[in-house]
């Protein structure tokens, strides 16, 4: 029908026009034409970026509108012109859009009068890139052809390859290239093979121990900050993802294993200058019992007044450590400097190097402890209660000690993971523990799967290690969070990569089960 | 012949309502006794005290001559006393076999310390857990479908899993909550059968609330009825079915038999269903 091809290119059209000018509000159009340059290798870290680059991020953008405004070959009745025409509606209107904003800010500008005032994103460089470096109206013009010719050719191109079939072909033959290589069947033959298991990990081992060595501090830094996060995510999976009690303040146990390994190495406050691997230790205890005694109270209820609860913790510590109360004490909000590195017989590595080791080292303890919990009895116990409190205490697990286990856990991890991270920066304040730590590692663990020890590793690296590499995103990682969780939640409410239960039916089932011991 | 659960003038209010009131019950070892009454008449009310999800305001329940009211539900279920649900309640996001492991939770000892290193403890009680779990798998008549999540399976087969599950624990009183809701005739007698094959091969006391009378007459040793809370009849089947007080007090004036009231109301429930 024409009419339905007009209206999906009227709703594109005003969805996309409205996409145009959000980005233009909030920023975004210097951020993603800075990112096209940056890929040009064009630095642009001090003025707006070229037209051109903005140019080409609108015919991006456009082309994904375009494509979204062709119809779906279903019925025969859709033609190129149907296609052609919703793309050009499309194209027509959310061009009006951005050549309505570029007219009205073209003219603020032109009277000189400065947006920012109340748009703080939208600075005279950003609007002046958005016209083009065109006048008002010969810029708003420009921008509407632009983009009602990119919409449109894309949406003709899009009903193109649909139409003849290119896509499928192409994903089904990608699909095919990639399945060659896919975990299912890389994982099938390996464990036919026991030498190709041993060639794996030899492999892997052999690229972790080289590669801190060859992408200098830099990516040491950043991968150093991921392995963290990993830690943290693992921690918090325990009591989030298994045991399925919703902790919101996580970063108060961060921070008290952050603060104690800080007060026993460093010597400012204290001057105790305790050894590395003690601290780090006692930090890890120290935030296992803090969990312990925060479960004490309120694990035997159920519902989220552990998420309420721990949320007022992680505020009261973060608070009690920037206050003048405990200054003499933690040095309040100046918070504490040299903080020691590791040691290992007399001999200090504090080098970003042997650092990313020791993160490496910790990731894999910790994993491989989480994967060892995962399936156990006690996991099962968790999961259990996580799924139906009532019939778990009625097959007989004692939820509140199973609950209280998982929080202890958990908050050693995050004791373990502050220790880190505050010996790797040799300094830790309050501000390094605000609850944006805690919905980051909330975020990454829902995003990449709840439950999920992969999920986790993926979700720490979208989440934190993306965002540090697009720096120029910086400002926008909250509403990217914000829209990620949402479209999580609509799509793939488990995650990315959702767990799965393991097969255990006819593990050991036949003869061997005997000699195996 | 001992006395394997006892309720001695057991009451449970909720507010001012007596949900359960004065209940004297008293369920031989090995046998199979059923709770009938109407709905609301406090049959479920009475299985959540037994099993320690209430805790009654008077009287006593006596497990094995041992006292229980009060208890922690996961303390109750560690003696021996494993239940199943009127509505269904599996681990839905479990697999089948995961879920009678969950229900060998009180059997075995190995804790998470054990299975980080693990230790010899852990490993011998996994390769135990499993097999268990496959041995109660086939006696449910679900080998082959152990690693399929419990809410996938057909509703006949996620019930005969419930049971399962509860076998798990190894108990001595299985209490079962409407094992027939919801079937038809043929999976009824099915599991009427497997009802009495526990009991005959497990050595297992079965205590049931049934609302199917053709069920609860043919397989119980001994028939309790409840309504609003109070009991008014016991006794063999032969008893109850000829109790006039049951009948007219409870059932309506107009019917003659237990029998034939419950049978035509769960045809025609049936009927209109299908």
């Amino acid at each position: 029908m024409r009419t339905s091809a007009i209206n999906n290119g009227l709703r594109s059209g005003v969805i996309f026009g409205v996409i145009i000018a959000a980005m233009f509000l909030i920023g975004f159009t210097v951020t993603g034409a800075g990112l096209i340059g940056k890929i040009f290798g064009v630095s642009s870290s001090y003025s707006a970026p070229a037209p051109a680059f903005f140019a080409i991020f609108i015919i991006l953008i456009s082309a994904w509108a375009g494509a979204s405004a062709a119809p779906r070959p279903i019925a025969e009745a859709d033609t190129l012109r149907q296609a052609l025409s919703g793309g050009l509606i499309a194209g027509v209107v959310s061009g009006l859009f951005a050549a309505v904003l570029g007219l009205i800010f073209g003219g603020l500008l032109a009277n000189q009068i400065d947006p920012r005032a109340y748009l703080p994103a939208v600075s005279p460089d950003s609007i002046k890139m958005f016209l083009l470096n065109q006048s008002s109206l010969m810029g708003s013009v420009l921008l509407f052809a632009l983009i009602a010719a990119s919409v449109s050719a894309s949406a003709g191109l899009a009903f193109f390859l649909r139409n003849s079939g290119w896509v499928e072909n192409k994903s089904k033959q990608t699909f095919n290239a990639l399945s060659g290589i896919l975990p299912a069947e890389r994982a099938a033959s390996l464990s036919r093979n026991p030498y190709a298991r041993y060639a794996f990990w030899a492999l892997s081992a052999a690229a972790l121990i080289i590669l801190p060595r060859a992408w200098g501090g830099y990516w040491n830094y950043v991968l150093g900050t991921v392995g963290i996060y990993i830690i943290l995510g693992l921690g918090l999976n325990i009591i989030t993802g298994w045991a399925g009690q919703l902790v919101i303040g996580y970063v108060a146990f961060f921070a008290i294993g952050a603060y104690t390994f800080a007060l026993l190495t460093a010597p400012e406050p204290h001057h105790l200058m305790w050894n590395f691997w003690i601290a780090l230790a006692l930090g890890t205890l120290t935030a296992g019992i803090a969990g312990l005694l925060i479960g004490l109270p309120i694990l035997n209820l159920r519902g989220d007044y552990l998420a309420i609860v721990t949320l007022g913790f992680a505020e009261i510590i973060r608070i009690l450590l920037k206050s003048d109360l405990l200054t003499e004490f933690t040095t309040g909000p100046r918070g504490i400097r040299d903080i020691a590195g590791p040691t290992l017989f007399g001999q200090s590595f504090v080098s970003d190097v042997d650092f990313m080791y020791l993160i490496i080292i910790a990731v894999f303890i910790v994993t491989f402890a989480a994967y060892r919990l995962q399936n156990s009895r006690t996991g099962k116990a968790w999961f259990a209660i996580n799924l139906d409190e009532t019939v778990a205490r009625a097959t007989g697990i004692n939820a509140f000690v199973s609950k209280l286990l998982a929080l202890t856990l958990s908050a050693a991890i995050a004791g373990l993971a502050g220790a880190l991270y505050a010996s790797r920066n040799q300094f830790t304040g309050p501000d390094d523990h605000v609850l944006m730590v805690s919905v980051n590692v909330l975020c990454l663990v829902i995003v990449g799967g709840i439950g999920n020890i992969p999920g986790i590793f993926l979700g720490a690296f979208a989440l934190k290690g993306l965002p540090e590499v697009l720096r120029e995103t910086e400002n926008y990682r909250l509403l990217i969070f914000g829209a990620l969780l949402v479209v999580m939640m609509r799509l793939r409410p488990e995650g990315f990569l959702p767990a799965r239960r393991p097969a255990l039916e006819n593990r050991d089932a036949p003869s061997p089960s005997g000699k195996e011991a | 012949m001992s006395a394997c659960i006892e309720t001695k003038k057991v009451s449970k209010l909720f507010g001012g309502l007596t949900a359960v009131n004065e209940v004297n019950l008293v369920v031989p070892e090995h046998a199979i006794a059923s709770i009938i009454g109407p709905n609301g008449a406090g049959k479920t009310t009475l299985f959540n005290c037994i099993s320690g999800y209430y805790v009654p305001e008077m009287g006593e329940i006596l497990f094995y001559n041992a006292p229980i009211q009060g208890q922690p539900t996961y303390a109750v279920a560690g003696m021996g006393i494993a239940r199943t649900y009127q509505n269904i309640r599996l681990f839905g996001e479990m697999t089948a076999i995961e879920n009678i492991m969950v229900g060998q939770y009180p059997r075995f000892k190995a804790g998470w310390i054990d299975a980080l290193l693990s230790t010899r403890r852990e490993r011998n009680e996994e390769r135990e857990a499993i097999a268990e779990g496959r041995r109660l798998l086939k006696f449910v008549e679900l080998d082959g479908l152990g690693d399929h999540l419990a809410r996938n399976l057909p509703y006949g087969a996620q019930r005969r899993l419930e049971i399962a599950r509860a076998l798990a624990s190894q108990p001595r009183l299985l209490l079962l909550d409407e094992p027939t809701a919801g079937m038809n005739p043929q999976e009824t007698e099915k599991m009427t059968r497997f009802i009495r094959n526990l009991r005959d091969e497990l050595g297992i006391t079965i205590l049931l609330i049934e609302h199917d009378m053709n069920v609860v007459m043919g397989i119980s040793d001994q028939i309790t009825v409840l309504d609003y809370g109070t009991k008014i009849a016991e006794g063999k089947p032969k008893d109850i079915q000829t109790n006039q007080r049951v009948i007219e007090a409870y059932l309506g004036p107009d019917v003659t038999s237990l029998t034939q009231k419950y049978q035509t109301r769960k045809k025609r429930r049936y009927d209109a269903k299908s």
